[in-house]
This record gives structure tokens, C-alpha cells and sequence, in this order.
């Protein structure tokens, strides 16, 4: 087992992009070649040793043996954990924005908030934020059909609009509530809102969309039976009908 | 008497007015409404450079401005340069070269306007047409989150509701112009039917009309954020039964709750539209060359707005490289502003933001943004002091002329000299 | 610059792989030469590639852009000290068109479809486009002044009109797509065959063809009239195919050349009664070319991957967009024409793409003559340009072919004549559909030879021709095709295997021809009238200023322009 540290060292405000933070960028890379890796803080291209204290402890077979842990702050730091494939990626605080984009396999743990585009375009593994999540959750890039296609992604917070935008399978789960348009043009994913949300299911056509708190429905979902589900009783609705969607969506109450 | 002028006010770029040009000046604008004109005629200029030492702007030359722009933006990390609608498409282009050089963000006012149209028109493309086609062929207007009466002034009489066209011969007695918004505008007072929406709710209002225009009216509620039912069913058929039908729509739409997906939905209903009739959709576009920078943008980058050029290769992600989102992050650490006005125009913490930040002005006169501007270099004005190029919001590229000589250099002159300092100072 | 030792292919001069040198002297071919040598020994030498059907500029071109950034993203590319940043893969933004078609070895490249009105868009684009020689197509097919003109049967005032708007275009040719359609189209409508009447204008579109033909040789424009067929894209439409031709056979060239250039060909050489009895027709089309001589084609070959199709075909897209349930952009331009934007991919598994990936190369094939085809994906419609080795490995090796033919459809083996084909194409073949033929097909009489006083534009491959067999080595073929080892447009090296060293302009082609004073004065008493009442921009800020092409490469045609009568276009002329 292989653990890396990173600890930022600058107090800029200016963006870090550090794709290479993942377990499959340095999971074969000795602690000299970890700290020669690319980064990019606004338009300057340095090495990772110029930005963060680096420690390393023990071996690693690959990427699926390594993790990587991240002390402090890092809501500066975009796309953290980017094409992984395998391995653990543990912030002790907060990840900026794109953390796990395109993600294939292994876990992200972001003990405190996720920034924008969290797992955007994410295949598989799981992502786990302990605090509050910003907008496009799961979502796709600007113009593709398709956001997030496998995975699973665990809020315990409140998450912002547009989550799982085109969504094509997966899961996303909110404890709290979300902003408006979770799951638009979803075609196969699902999600569950712990809390309260506005329009959810938009163009949706397939997947389904658990809203736990209340939630404003479009006219243009078809009102079904009620459902029961463990002791709590949902309003069933089906649609999204503007795009002939059987997209399902359960809310327990609506306004 | 300087004919066939365009004018370099609003997105309608009307390209008829007469000037009046004597002893090198501007005498008389004809044929223009009072923005236009008075846009035209100017108003107190920006006498010289100045760079600001000790916290007040001192007299420079252009020399020392362009010198002390070009290590501003050189020694930023992450600088932005921002504006460009209300200039010629040459100095758009200088622009996006100083941002490839020096590792820029390039954004446009687009951003604070129809920035959600442009990321609908990604989602679901757009039934358009020329400005020429809704004169001589639309029998339907629909006028969304607009009021072009007082917005655009012009746009009525030479293009839309009161324009007559080859199968529109009545003119305005041959249509029927209908409108949506949230308040009685001027606008809505002129036209024939009006359909008051409750702020925000744009996006359902338009999936019930969807519906209806889909056969599925049973499955809509009796009311739609607050509507009656049969009034929407009402205004559906109106716009089935178009010989032509046109909607523009303005900042009403894309800047109330529902944002982007508001313009998408709209897209999608006048998509489905055409299986009925004939039905295309405008955005009402602000500034006069805001249709061009996008266009420019996208010609070089691939991209219409909001491209970050800082690793060399152009990455567009509006939300995060858009610059209020920049601002409010304090991600920008330099700041360009040409022909703009952020700081009139952005949120108070934004312009806050800004004010942190060194600010270089490149603008004819003088505006808020001067007063937290570092280095301010004054120009020419396009299309009355300068040449070039701008396109009207239905995407028609025009000529701006040049009416009367200038002191000033162009935007692209300077631009130009900026872009020459980065080069030397980097060399 | 001399270029020593290659095996040269210019079957426009006749000589068919001799290994000889080469000399650029002036941006031009000559008999000596001073200055730096490179050497191609016994590696294929031709001349640079002319693409004469490509959509690289204008407004379809940007809103495909605009509406793509799912497609931007792909194919990225930094700035670096001799290039602009690229972007994109379908619709790459106008950097990235000029390098990568030199990188290929093309030097030449021609916008397929600009409305008048919007040309000046077209030129901006043009301006920005590195290193290639260009110009662009003028559309003609559904303008209202056209539509009156042959409605009235007025030949020389149409003929005015046409010179008119090349002029104000400052366009190269005349093209026609779906005529009529277009206008149609500006209240919904089409017309759905050659003897269809325009609504309200009381034309039909085989009288429409058959004008604009007769005008262009009035005209004695250097090239024909270049034609999208109505009803292209939809199943049967063969028939309107031949029948369109047939109208055209008793129309007299009045230059060595067709009179008709047909767009595209694969999109309207299809069979059956509808989606589900689709076939190929590209059999009885092949033959129809090798019947005739006054007609000629390029490609429009449909490659499997994403494609972005754009064109002045209106109610085509609009059909594409409901058909697939995708995005969908239109513009309508008044008084001119109409044009449509829709993404879409080409998949190897689904059975009308896989007919159409193999008419095209049936079209190619089974076609004798190759000086009457040129190889061309239209693009983006058919597949991006940097797909063109591909096609040209399909062509030289039936082989490669069979390894395709086993992955995609079964149909094409039941649709189509593909899978019978023995054609394997040789070098001659591949310098006449990618150089020489549409050189000659376009009037350009620099281009696409190797001829003394032809522009020094000439492409190096990787690639012995004495020792490759393409039919087995078609993965080098296409590899090499892809990285010229030098391209050199108009005597400076820009590019060598696949980097681009330098990034000169090019120059952009249009016909300036004169027309009698007195047709000229009618046409402008009646487009006066119609600036007034129709247009919405005024007659003097319409015309496309010289300011937009920096490099203009002025051909003459029509009556000899009397010295004073348009002073700005002798300009541009000596200029050149």
C-alpha cells in the first residue's frame, strides 16, 4: 500500500489544474518524480513540488494499492482524480472543481465541500462528499448528449443545479436538497434527493428521480398511482412527455 | 452628407442613417432613433492616456500605456480580457491573438446577456433566419422577455411588426404581434395580445406548450404557473395557424429563474413548430457588434465566448471561465476591459472583485470602470472614427465606415501595440 | 527550390510516375531553379491537393462551431511558435483547417455554398484560413432575381445577375443546391422534383438548372455550373439524379470542361421506395457518367464516425434533425437561399450508413473515367477532410476493403455491387481525383499540375512507389497520405511530416466577368427596386468590400470589360 500527501504550500488565489493527482498518474512514481509532475497555476506551467509538500509512504503494486490524501484546502485545485481508473483519492477538506471528471473506478472521498462539475462524464467508482456539492453534479461537457454513464456519487449535503444533467446510468444520491433541473434529459441514471428541489426531470426520457422533500413538478409529467416505500408514501409521476420520456419520478410532496 | 451609415448602437445595426459631417466632426445624425443617435454624435472623450501612480490616474503617453498594459497582463497568472461587443471585429481579433499570447481568459459581454442562449443553442441548435425573411414573410411576432420599443428602437419598423415585405404588403395591419413577459411593457401595450407570465416561470409555461402543440393538452393542468389552460391552448393554435411565425427573445428569457434551459425549451418548441408551419427564433442581441465577437470567437477558437486560453490550447467552460464567475472566485488577477462597462454592469461583489485587480480600459469615453482602471488608453470610435466590421444580431455581416478622421488610434491599433510590448518584453 | 529525385505523378503533363527534379522558381514551376533543396528520392511526388467541394467557411460552418462544443474539444491542439491554437475534428476552427489540410499535402481548397448576402462572413473566415490557396461558391438556385429571370425567360439579364453576384460575392462559381427548394422553404415548403412549380414564383427547378447553365457558358465562367440535385438524401432519389442530368446534355461548354459539376454524388444515388428497401444505385449512376461526357462529380463518401452536415439544403436538415433527433440549426437568408446545420454519426452496424459508405466508393470504382470524379467526403458532411487517406487506402486496395466490407452491415453485401468490385486504383488515378482533376474541373489552370508556370504548390509522401504494393501495404498508404514528408505551396516549405514549418496566406480565387452595359443597367434598375422594398440592408453596404480578401487572385471572364467602367476590379486584377 502506497500513501502520497500533498499539503499546499501557496496561499494563491489563482487556480491550481493538477490532473496528475491520481492514483494511476503516481502510483508507479518515486516520491523525485511525483514532485516533477505537471501542474498549471493559471497560465504557468510548474511541477507539483512548487505548490505542494509532498510525502510518500510504502509500495504500490498500481494505481488500485495507492492513495492519495489531500491536507487543507484544496477547493483551488481543479480536476483532482481525473481518468482514474483505480485507487482512493481522500481530501481532509474541501476539492475544487472537476474533481473525478471522467472518472472509470476507484473511490474519491472529499470530507468537506466538491466544486462544480463534480464527476462530470464519470464511468464508474464512487464518489463520496461528506459536506455540500456545487452545480452539474454528474452532468456532461457543454453540447454532448451524454453526462455521467456508471458510478455512483454520495452527497451527504445540499448540491447545486443541474445535477446529473444527461445523465446515461449511474447513481447520484443528495442528503439534502438540490438546485433546479436535477436530472435533465436524464436517459437512464438515477437519482435520490434527500431534500427539496425545483423542476426536476426536464427532457428526461428514461432513469428515475426520488425527491424525499417537495418538489415543483413540470405540466408536462403525467400524474400516476401513490407509492409506498419503506413506511413513506410518494407521488408517482411519469414522463418527461415533451420528449415522449418514461422517465419516472417519485416525490413525496409536491408544490 | 455621409449615406447609408450603420449605426453602432444596438444589436439592429440598421444600416440607413445619414450624417451630417463637417469641420471633421458630426454635425447631424438623420434616420437613426435617439440612442443611435446620440450614440453617434458622442459625448466627452477620454482626452489621453493615463496610467495610475500613487492611486491617481496621471497624463502618459501611449507609448508608456502600451508598454505598462502589455507587463500587467505578462506578469498576471491568470489575466482576463473582457468586452469587445461594442467594437469592429478586426480589433475583436487583435484581442483574442493578445489573449493567445499572453495565457488570457477571453470573455464577452455576451456573458451578462445572452450568454444562456448561446449554451441553449449548444443543447438544441437554432431555427433562424434573416432579419429580411421576418419582414417579408411573418405574419406571427412574438416578442419574449423583450421590449424592443424602448430597447430597440427601430427594429418595429424595419424588421418586424410594422415592416412591410414582399408577402407582408399591410404591414403591421397584416399581422398580429403578440407578447410575453412579466410586466405591461410599452411593448406589450402595442401589441395585439399579451400573456403575462409570473417571474421565473418561463421554462413551464413553455413545456406546456409543448405539450399542447403535441397532441397531449389532457395531461396539462388546468392552470400553468398560474395561467389558464385554455389561454395557452389558445396561443398555441395562434402560433400553429402562422403563415410565418417568429419569436425573439431577449434578457427577460435567459435571465430569469431557468436561465439556459429556458432559451433551450423555447428552441424546442419552435423546432417542433415547423412540423405545423413555418417558425424560426431570434435572440434580441444588445450590443451592436455582440453577434460578431461571438462569431470571430468561434472562427478562431472553435468557441463563441468564454475561452481560456492559459494552457495555449483554447478550453471553454462557461461557470468557470466566464468572468463574473472569475471574478467572484478571485481567480483573475489582471484585467482587460475594452469597450465595456463591468462596473456598471456587474454585480456589486463583482466589481468589488475587479477593483482588487489591476484593470487596463481600452475605450473611447470615459465610464465607472475608469475609476478603478490602472492604465486607460483612449481610441478611435468604431464605425464613426474607424473601418471595420459587425454583425447584426441575425448574424448578417456588415462594413462600418469611417465618417471623420480621428486623433485616436483604433482599438486594433492599440491592441496591436500592446500585443508588439508583450512580445518585446517577453523577448 | 529544387525537389530532387521524386517519382512524379502529374498526369495533367502526362507523366505517370517518372523520377524526376523538380524546380520553384517565384512561387511558380520553372525549368531551373537557385535556392534550397530537398530531397524526395524515390519517394511519390504530385502536385499540391485541390479540394473542390469543402465547407470551411461561412456562416454554416461557425454555427456548427457555435453549436458543437462537444466537438471543439475534440482534436485540441496549443499554440506553439509557428501556430495558432486548433480546435475540433468535424468543424475545426479556421487554423486548424489550413494545417491540416497541409499536413495532407493539400495546398487548395474551395468553400462549397455562400449566399450573397452573407459573403463577406464567408471572406473573414477565408482571410483566417493559413496557408491555403481558396474560394468560394456563390449560391444561385433559389434568389429571387434568378427566379424571375427564368420565370421571364430573360437569359442576359440573367447572366447580368450572375456576374452581378459574383462580383458582390466576389464568389468563383455558381452553385445551385435543391433549386427553388429554397424559397419554398422561407414559408416551410419544398419542392419535390424537377417539374415541382416554386410557390409564387411559377418556375420549375429543371428551368431553373437549365438558365443558370446556359448563363454560366454566356458567361464563360471557368467552371460549370456546380450542382446539388433536389431531393438528395432521400431514398429513390436516382431517378431526379439522372433525369436532371439528361436536361442538361444539349447545354454547350464553352470551355474544355463539363457543364455540369455534381456535388456530392453518393447523397443522390439511392435506390428503394424508402428507408426500408434502401439501396444503391451508385451501379446505374457510375454508368450513366461513363455514358456521358458533359457531367462530372466528386465523392460526398460517408465515412463511419461523427460528421457534422451543413448545407444550403433547408428542409434537409430539418428532415435530418427529425429523422435523428438532433440538434438542429437553419437560416434562412431573404431573397437568397437556405441552409441547415445537423450533427450526426455514421455507424458501421446501422444499414443506410453502411449503403452509403459503400456507394461512394462504388461511384469512385465503377466510374472509368477518373477525371470525371473527385474524391471528396463534402466535408463535414460525409466525414471530416482528414479522412481522405482513408478513402484513398479503400480505393487502392480491395483488400482493405474486404477487411471493412466484414464489419459493417451485411446489406452492403446484398444492397450494393461493393463487395464485386475488383478496381484497385493506382497512383495516376489518385493524382487525377485529388489533383489534376479538380484543377481542370474548376478552371484553375495552375493548379493541379507540375507543368512549367504552374503554382509551386507540391506534396512529398513517405512512400516508394517502386516498392510499395498499396493493394497489401494500404495501412502505410494511408499513414503516409496522412504526414506528407514535405508540403510546399507556392515554393515555401510549410509543412514536413505532419509539422507545420511556416504559415504564408493564400490567395483567394473569384470571377470578375462582364456582362453588356445594357443587361447590366435592367438588372440594376430591378435590384434597386428590390433593395428598396425588400432587402433589409441597403444596396451599398451589400457588396463585399476589397478590404476582405487581402490576397485576391482575380479571374477574368464574360465580355471584355471596357478600361474605366470598374476601376476597382482592375485593381484587384494587377494586384493579383
Amino acid at each position: 500500500m502506497k500513501t502520497i500527501r500533498l499539503s499546499l504550500t501557496t496561499e494563491e488565489t489563482v487556480p491550481i489544474e493538477a490532473e496528475r493527482i491520481s492514483p494511476d498518474q503516481m502510483a508507479g512514481l518515486e516520491l523525485d518524480q511525483i514532485k516533477c509532475l505537471e501542474a498549471w497555476l493559471g497560465n504557468r506551467r510548474i511541477t507539483l513540488d512548487a505548490l505542494f509538500s509532498i510525502q510518500v509512504e510504502g509500495e504500490a503494486q498500481g494505481p488500485e494499492s495507492t492513495t492519495i490524501v489531500l491536507e487543507g484546502d484544496f477547493s483551488r485545485v481543479k480536476r483532482v482524480g481525473e481518468r482514474m481508473t483505480a485507487g482512493s483519492v481522500i481530501a481532509k477538506g474541501n476539492l475544487g472543481m472537476h474533481a473525478g471528471n471522467n472518472m472509470i473506478g476507484g473511490d474519491i472521498h472529499i470530507m468537506g465541500d466538491a466544486g462544480d462539475w463534480l464527476g462530470r462524464e464519470m464511468r464508474g467508482g464512487k464518489i463520496v462528499v461528506d459536506g455540500d456539492a456545487g452545480n452539474y453534479v454528474g452532468a456532461g461537457y457543454r453540447g454532448e448528449r451524454c453526462g455521467m454513464r456508471g458510478g455512483d456519487i454520495v452527497i451527504a449535503g445540499s448540491a447545486g443545479a443541474f445535477l446529473g444533467e444527461h445523465l446515461c446510468g449511474g447513481s447520484i444520491r443528495v442528503e439534502g436538497n438540490c438546485g433546479d433541473f436535477p436530472g435533465a434529459a436524464n436517459q437512464g441514471g438515477s437519482i435520490f434527493i434527500g431534500g427539496s428541489t425545483h423542476l426536476p426531470g426536464a427532457e428526461m426520457v428514461k432513469g428515475s428521480i426520488i425527491v424525499g422533500g417537495h418538489a415543483h413538478m413540470l405540466p408536462s409529467f403525467v400524474r400516476m398511482e401513490d407509492v409506498e416505500m419503506e413506511g413513506e408514501r410518494f407521488v408517482k409521476f411519469s414522463g418527461d412527455l415533451v420528449e415522449n420520456g418514461k422517465g419516472e419520478i417519485l416525490v413525496a410532496e409536491t408544490v | 452628407m455621409t449615406e447609408d451609415v450603420l449605426c453602432t448602437f444596438c444589436g439592429c445595426l440598421c444600416d440607413d442613417l445619414r450624417v451630417e459631417v463637417a469641420d471633421g466632426r458630426v454635425q447631424k445624425v438623420r434616420g437613426a432613433c435617439r440612442l443611435g443617435a446620440s450614440k453617434i454624435m458622442g459625448h466627452d472623450r477620454i482626452k489621453t492616456p493615463m496610467i495610475r501612480e500613487d492611486g491617481v490616474l496621471r497624463e502618459a503617453t501611449y507609448d508608456q500605456a502600451c508598454a505598462r498594459a502589455a507587463q500587467i497582463l505578462l506578469e498576471a497568472k491568470r489575466p482576463v480580457l473582457y468586452g469587445w461587443a461594442s467594437t469592429s471585429c478586426e480589433a475583436d481579433r487583435k484581442g483574442i491573438l493578445l489573449a493567445e499570447e499572453v495565457g488570457g481568459v477571453m470573455d464577452t459581454t455576451a456573458t451578462v446577456c445572452h450568454g444562456p442562449s448561446i449554451l441553449g443553442i449548444e443543447e438544441k441548435g437554432l431555427a433562424g433566419a434573416t432579419l429580411g425573411q421576418v419582414k417579408n414573410r411573418a405574419d406571427l411576432i412574438i416578442f419574449w422577455g423583450c421590449n424592443p420599443a424602448e430597447a430597440h428602437p427601430r427594429h418595429a419598423l424595419r424588421y418586424s411588426s410594422n415592416a412591410c415585405g414582399r408577402f407582408t404588403p399591410e404591414g403591421r395591419s397584416g399581422r398580429k404581434v403578440m407578447v410575453v413577459d412579466v410586466r405591461e411593457t410599452r411593448s406589450a401595450k402595442n401589441a395585439d395580445k399579451f400573456l403575462r407570465l409570473i417571474p421565473g416561470t418561463d421554462y413551464e409555461v413553455i413545456s406546456a406548450m409543448r405539450m399542447i402543440l403535441g397532441g397531449k393538452a389532457d395531461v396539462v393542468p388546468e392552470t400553468v404557473a398560474g395561467l389558464p389552460k385554455t389561454q395557452l391552448v389558445e396561443t398555441v393554435e395562434i402560433m400553429k395557424n402562422a403563415r410565418f411565425g417568429v419569436i425573439f427573445f431577449g434578457l427577460g428569457m435567459t435571465h430569469s429563474r431557468g436561465r439556459y434551459k429556458n432559451v433551450d425549451n423555447a428552441l424546442s418548441l419552435v423546432a417542433e413548430l415547423n412540423a405545423f408551419t413555418k417558425f424560426v427564433v431570434m435572440a434580441m442581441r444588445g450590443h451592436y457588434n455582440v453577434a460578431g465577437i461571438g462569431q470571430v470567437m468561434a472562427c478562431a477558437s472553435g468557441y463563441p465566448m468564454s475561452v481560456d486560453y492559459s494552457r495555449g490550447a483554447p478550453y471553454f467552460n462557461p461557470g468557470e471561465t466566464t468572468i463574473c464567475d472569475l471574478l467572484n472566485r478571485k481567480e483573475a488577477d489582471a484585467a482587460l476591459v475594452i469597450a465595456a462597462d463591468p462596473a456598471s454592469n456587474f454585480p456589486r461583489s463583482t466589481v468589488e472583485a475587479l477593483a482588487e485587480v489591476p484593470v487596463i480600459q481600452i475605450d473611447p469615453f470615459e465610464n465607472p470602470t475608469t475609476l478603478l482602471a490602472d492604465v486607460v488608453i483612449p481610441s478611435a470610435i468604431a464605425g464613426v472614427e474607424a473601418e471595420g466590421t459587425a454583425y447584426r444580431m441575425d448574424g448578417m455581416c456588415l462594413r462600418l465606415r469611417k465618417l471623420v478622421d480621428s486623433e485616436f488610434p483604433s482599438d486594433e491599433a492599440i491592441l496591436q501595440r500592446i500585443i508588439d510590448n508583450v512580445r518585446r518584453l517577453r523577448a | 527550390m529544387i525537389i530532387r529525385g521524386g517519382i512524379v505523378y502529374d498526369p495533367a503533363n502526362g507523366i505517370y510516375g517518372e523520377e524526376m527534379d523538380l524546380f520553384i522558381e517565384g512561387g511558380r514551376i520553372a525549368e531551373e531553379a537557385a535556392g534550397p533543396e530537398l530531397d524526395a528520392s524515390g519517394l511519390l511526388v504530385m502536385p499540391g491537393g485541390v479540394d473542390a467541394h469543402s465547407h470551411i467557411a461561412g456562416t454554416k460552418v461557425n454555427t456548427g462551431r457555435i453549436m458543437r462544443p462537444d466537438d471543439s474539444r475534440m482534436g485540441t491542439e496549443p499554440r506553439n511558435p509557428v501556430c495558432r491554437p486548433c480546435t475540433g475534428y468535424t468543424v475545426p476552427n479556421c487554423y486548424a483547417i489550413g494545417y491540416r489540410y497541409a499536413r495532407m499535402g493539400y495546398t487548395t481548397a474551395f468553400e462549397a455554398a455562400t449566399p450573397i448576402i452573407n459573403a463577406r462572413h464567408t471572406h473573414e473566415e477565408l482571410e483566417e484560413i493559413p496557408i491555403l490557396d481558396k474560394g468560394a461558391l456563390t449560391l444561385f438556385g433559389s434568389n429571387w432575381t434568378v427566379l424571375e429571370c427564368v420565370r421571364d425567360k430573360d437569359l442576359a439579364k440573367l447572366a447580368a445577375y450572375v456576374a452581378w453576384g459574383l462580383r458582390a460575392s466576389r464568389g468563383y462559381g455558381v452553385k445551385i443546391v435543391n433549386p427553388g427548394g429554397g424559397e419554398a422553404w422561407g414559408f416551410g415548403a419544398n419542392v419535390k422534383g424537377l417539374y415541382d412549380t416554386v410557390p409564387n414564383f411559377d418556375v420549375t427547378p429543371a428551368e431553373i438548372i437549365e438558365s443558370l447553365a446556359k448563363a454560366n457558358e454566356m458567361l464563360g465562367l471557368p467552371h460549370s455550373i456546380h450542382l446539388h440535385f433536389n431531393n438528395l438524401g432521400k431514398p429513390g432519389n436516382y431517378t431526379t439524379a439522372i433525369e436532371t442530368l439528361d436536361l442538361l446534355k444539349g447545354v454547350q461548354a464553352s470551355r474544355m470542361r463539363q457543364v455540369v459539376h455534381i456535388a456530392h454524388m453518393q447523397f443522390s444515388a439511392y435506390g428503394g421506395t424508402g428507408w426500408k428497401d434502401f439501396e444503391s444505385k451508385g451501379p446505374a449512376i457510375a454508368d450513366y457518367f461513363n455514358r456521358h461526357s458533359h457531367a462530372t462529380m466528386d465523392l460526398g463518401m460517408v465515412l463511419f464516425g461523427p460528421a457534422t452536415t451543413m448545407t444550403a439544403d433547408g428542409p434537409l436538415e430539418y428532415a435530418n434533425s427529425r429523422l435523428l433527433h438532433a440538434k438542429w440549426a437553419n437560416c434562412d437568408y431573404e431573397l437568397e437561399d437556405s441552409s441547415g446545420v445537423v450533427p450526426l454519426v455514421y455507424g458501421r452496424k446501422m444499414p443506410i450508413n453502411a449503403i452509403q459508405w459503400a456507394i461512394g466508393l462504388e461511384l469512385a470504382l465503377m466510374t472509368k473515367d477518373p477525371w470525371k470524379v473527385i474524391m471528396t467526403t463534402d466535408h463535414p458532411n460525409g466525414a471530416p477532410f482528414v479522412n481522405y487517406p482513408e478513402v484513398i487506402a479503400l480505393l487502392m486496395s480491395r483488400p482493405k476493403r474486404e477487411e471493412e466490407i466484414a464489419t459493417v452491415h451485411e446489406l452492403v453485401k446484398s444492397r450494393t455491387a461493393l463487395p464485386t468490385l475488383e478496381r484497385e486504383m493506382d497512383w495516376t488515378d489518385i493524382a487525377v481525383m485529388t489533383r489534376a482533376g479538380p484543377a481542370r474541373i474548376l478552371g484553375l489552370e495552375d493548379k493541379g499540375h507540375l507543368g512549367k508556370g504552374a503554382d509551386g504548390d507540391v506534396a512529398v509522401y513517405n512512400l516508394r512507389p517502386d516498392e510499395i504494393d498499396p493493394s497489401r501495404d494500404h495501412a502505410l498508404v494511408k499513414a503516409a497520405l496522412a504526414k506528407a514528408r514535405y508540403t510546399i505551396k507556392g515554393g515555401t516549405l510549410v509543412a514536413r511530416d505532419g509539422e507545420i514549418l511556416s504559415a504564408p496566406p493564400g490567395r483567394t480565387y473569384w470571377v470578375d466577368a462582364g456582362v453588356a452595359e445594357a443587361d447590366a443597367n435592367r438588372l440594376m434598375a430591378d435590384l434597386k427596386d428590390k433593395f428598396d422594398r425588400y432587402y433589409s440592408i441597403q444596396i451599398s453596404n451589400y457588396m463585399v468590400q476589397d478590404a476582405y480578401i487581402s490576397h485576391p487572385n482575380v479571374i477574368r471572364a464574360g465580355l471584355q470589360v471596357r478600361e474605366g467602367e470598374d476601376r476597382s476590379s482592375h485593381a484587384l486584377a494587377r494586384e493579383a
